[in-house]
């Protein structure tokens, strides 16, 4: 008993247990002092945090490609589900007891995740396939800086055929709000939250208790080794860019009625994510997924208390003070070593 | 990769355009860069705004390369570091009446402060990591330089003097084309001493260079110090040539500019990125002008350029005029470049 009070107090000690207890504290004190709605929003914000972070910190992982297109697929989700969901929107006003009032959101965001993938798998044989044939050394930088060149050549297709408007909708699902503890929260939101918390959860499960998740793992590990053992890299290293595209376009898609879909809306998920997957170390889904949230706390509280717009210094500020001391992340793994070339 | 005339084989009059890092095709450059604003479609002055620009990103990219083809980091916040060289520089002059040939140089001083700090942080993380580092650094200053509307003016931008009260473009274009040969100079000579293989050394493997008796913290924060220092000055040009200064200066898309100019140019030679600049630079602008009923296409044809030559040719253009021109069969060719 005094063994498990001891190890308690070791984790609270430790780098994990600091900053868990203190996102816990200061989450608990801004809610007591400015009211419940900044938490509704951090768990929001969180949960769309957690999708494209989860897929980056995966691509990091597995793939050693330091994403830096990850926000650009996102914006693909969000426009794609936008060109579904507008015709949808369309049907239902004329014929308004169809099953597409419930269900048309549900198709477009499905939609969202099926081009996020197929975007992924397109970018991974025209683009990351023929450099991992072609690149024997400094393929983190290299493949970093093909990233940025994805980034700004998707970007900039949108601009061109799709133009630099704000293409978004005014919700998916109307009716009443639904109402807790003395918030009101718009059904969208509940609704998109709740799909991220079980796309995350299926993504873990899938991760922990499949065979291609597990084989996903030990690549991630050790190719090499995984390799020996008969996984075949190649269709591991395909299905982890269709899974983390996958994740990311549904973020974009669940999300627009938050987000209007426009050619470089795809930053701002991207430097957060990165903030998380900095912040949590790599490899961890867990990890990921608590760190969402705790960003999402940062942001909101700065908002709160400091101003709208400042939510960019002030994490990054943070995030370059964890770096400082803890330059593996909170929950640190093994797998960072991978890195460092 | 070297390809500037090494001293043990060039003639002697070579021997000090050597050592500043010069070959017979570099001074042709340097001359037809200087002649070009006399030479008839370049008189115009809408053209000469381009070639400045041009001259702009390719400075730039030489102080970028300086840091990404040495010790093997990339500064993503370099735009930021060299907004920040800017309106350090603008808020002097227009605050206190500071002129701006002094205040560039106070901007200079002040990114190289930054450098210094940002060196200083990023020495435990290696790779990707000191990248992302840098690149939280650059957006906290956009961020800074936006919400300090009090000091900045924010998004509506801040009015600079120009450094020449006229209308004429001509004297900006020779002041950034001397900036552009002295930053080279500077960063050649640099890597071109025993420094130079140190910065080498750490970048192609830390560990190794330690064993050898390297001192990585040294010339790690000396790299990031000189190369924003550069970028300081700079940023001040730009903002007293334009006579404007917005926190976009400081964005993540102004140093993909550079990054990709550096990187087309060939990492690790300096002269790459400023060769391949202005050609470059000039395409862009041709199609954005002409095409301008297809926003973007400029940027998309920018893009794909980058990503082919990570994939196909990730030596850049110094890598091909190494193994081409500077090898090739034609002796003319050869002692052009200083390999004879």
């Amino acid at each position: 008993m005094s063994d498990n009070l001891k190890d308690k107090i070791a984790w609270m000690k430790s780098a994990k247990g600091i900053t868990i207890l203190g996102s816990i504290f200061l989450a608990l004190f801004a809610t007591i002092n400015s009211g419940p709605y900044v938490l509704v929003n951090t768990i929001i914000t969180g949960g769309m945090l957690a999708l494209v972070s989860t897929g980056l910190t995966l691509m990091l992982g597995v793939l050693n490609i330091a994403m830096f297109a990850h926000g650009e697929f996102f914006m693909i989700g969000s426009l794609s589900a936008y060109y579904v969901f507008t015709p949808i929107s369309n049907y239902t006003a004329m014929h308004p007891d169809s099953f597409l009032v419930t269900w048309g959101p549900m198709v477009a965001i499905f939609t969202s995740m099926v081009v996020g993938a197929i975007a992924g798998i397109i970018a991974e044989f025209l683009v990351f396939r023929p450099l991992r044939k072609r690149a024997a050394e400094n393929w983190v930088m290299n493949s970093f800086l093909l990233t940025v060149g994805l980034s700004v050549l998707l970007v900039n297709l949108h601009q061109l055929i799709f133009g630099a408007d704000f293409k978004g909708i005014v919700r998916y699902w109307g009716g009443m709000p639904f109402s807790f503890a003395d918030v009101f929260i718009s059904r969208d939101r509940v609704i998109s939250f709740c799909l991220s918390a079980f796309i995350v959860f299926l993504f873990w499960a899938f991760m922990t208790y499949t065979r291609t998740g597990r084989a996903i793992r030990a690549v991630s590990q050790d190719a090499t080794g995984a390799q020996i053992v008969g996984i075949n890299i190649e269709t591991i290293v395909l299905m982890t860019i269709s899974l983390s595209c996958a994740l990311a376009g549904v973020a974009g898609g669940s999300l627009l009625f938050m987000y209007p879909s426009y050619p470089t809306m795809g930053l701002e998920p991207l430097y957060m994510a990165w903030f998380v997957v900095i912040l949590s170390g790599l490899g961890n889904i867990l990890g990921a997924v608590a760190g969402a949230f705790m960003v999402a706390l940062l942001k909101v509280v700065t908002v709160e208390y400091v101003g709208a717009g400042w939510d960019f210094v002030v994490p990054s500020i943070l995030i370059m003070l964890i770096l400082i001391f803890k330059p593996s992340g909170i929950f640190g793994s093994e797998v960072r070593g991978v890195l460092d070339t | 990769m070297e390809t500037t005339n090494t001293v043990q084989s060039s003639p002697a009059w070579g021997t000090l355009l050597g050592k500043i890092g010069f070959n017979p095709a570099g001074i042709l450059c340097v001359f037809l860069l200087m002649a070009l604003p006399f030479i008839p479609p370049f008189n115009q002055e809408y053209l000469l705004r381009w070639l400045i620009y041009a001259a702009f990103i390719a400075t730039l990219s030489v102080g970028f390369d300086f840091t990404s083809g040495y010790i093997n980091i990339v500064n993503f916040g370099y735009a930021a570091v060299a907004g920040y060289g800017g309106y350090t520089s603008a808020l002097l002059a227009v605050n206190l009446n500071i002129s701006p040939w002094i205040g560039i140089f106070i901007g200079g001083a002040n990114a190289a402060v930054l450098g210094l700090i940002i060196g200083m942080i990023s020495l435990r993380l290696r790779g990707i990591f000191a990248a992302c580092l840098s690149w939280f650094f650059g957006l906290a200053l956009m961020g800074l330089a936006t919400k300090l509307v009090w000091l900045t003016r924010g998004p509506l931008g801040l009015r600079t003097p120009r450094m020449f009260e006229t209308e004429s473009n001509i004297p900006f274009y020779y002041l950034i084309i001397v900036l552009l040969i002295l930053t080279y100079v500077i960063c050649k000579m640099v890597v071109n001493s025993k420094m130079g293989l140190a910065f080498k050394a750490i970048g192609q493997n830390m560990d190794a260079a330690r064993t050898s008796g390297i001192n990585p913290v040294f010339y790690r924060v000396f790299n990031f110090t000189l190369s924003c220092a550069l970028a300081g000055i700079l940023g001040g040009f730009y903002g007293h040539y334009y006579g404007i200064l917005t926190p976009e200066v400081m964005h993540t898309t102004k140093t993909v500019e550079v990054l990709a100019v550096a990187y087309i140019g060939g990492r690790g030679s300096l002269w790459g990125g400023a060769v391949v600049a202005f050609p470059f630079i000039f395409l862009m602008e041709i199609i954005r002008s002409t095409l301008s009923h297809l926003p973007g296409l400029n940027l998309v044809i920018y893009a794909l350029m980058l990503i082919l030559v990570m994939i196909y040719y990730p030596g850049g253009f110094s890598h091909f005029f190494d193994v081409h021109i500077r090898q090739s069969k034609n002796k003319i060719l050869r002692i052009l470049t200083g390999n004879a």
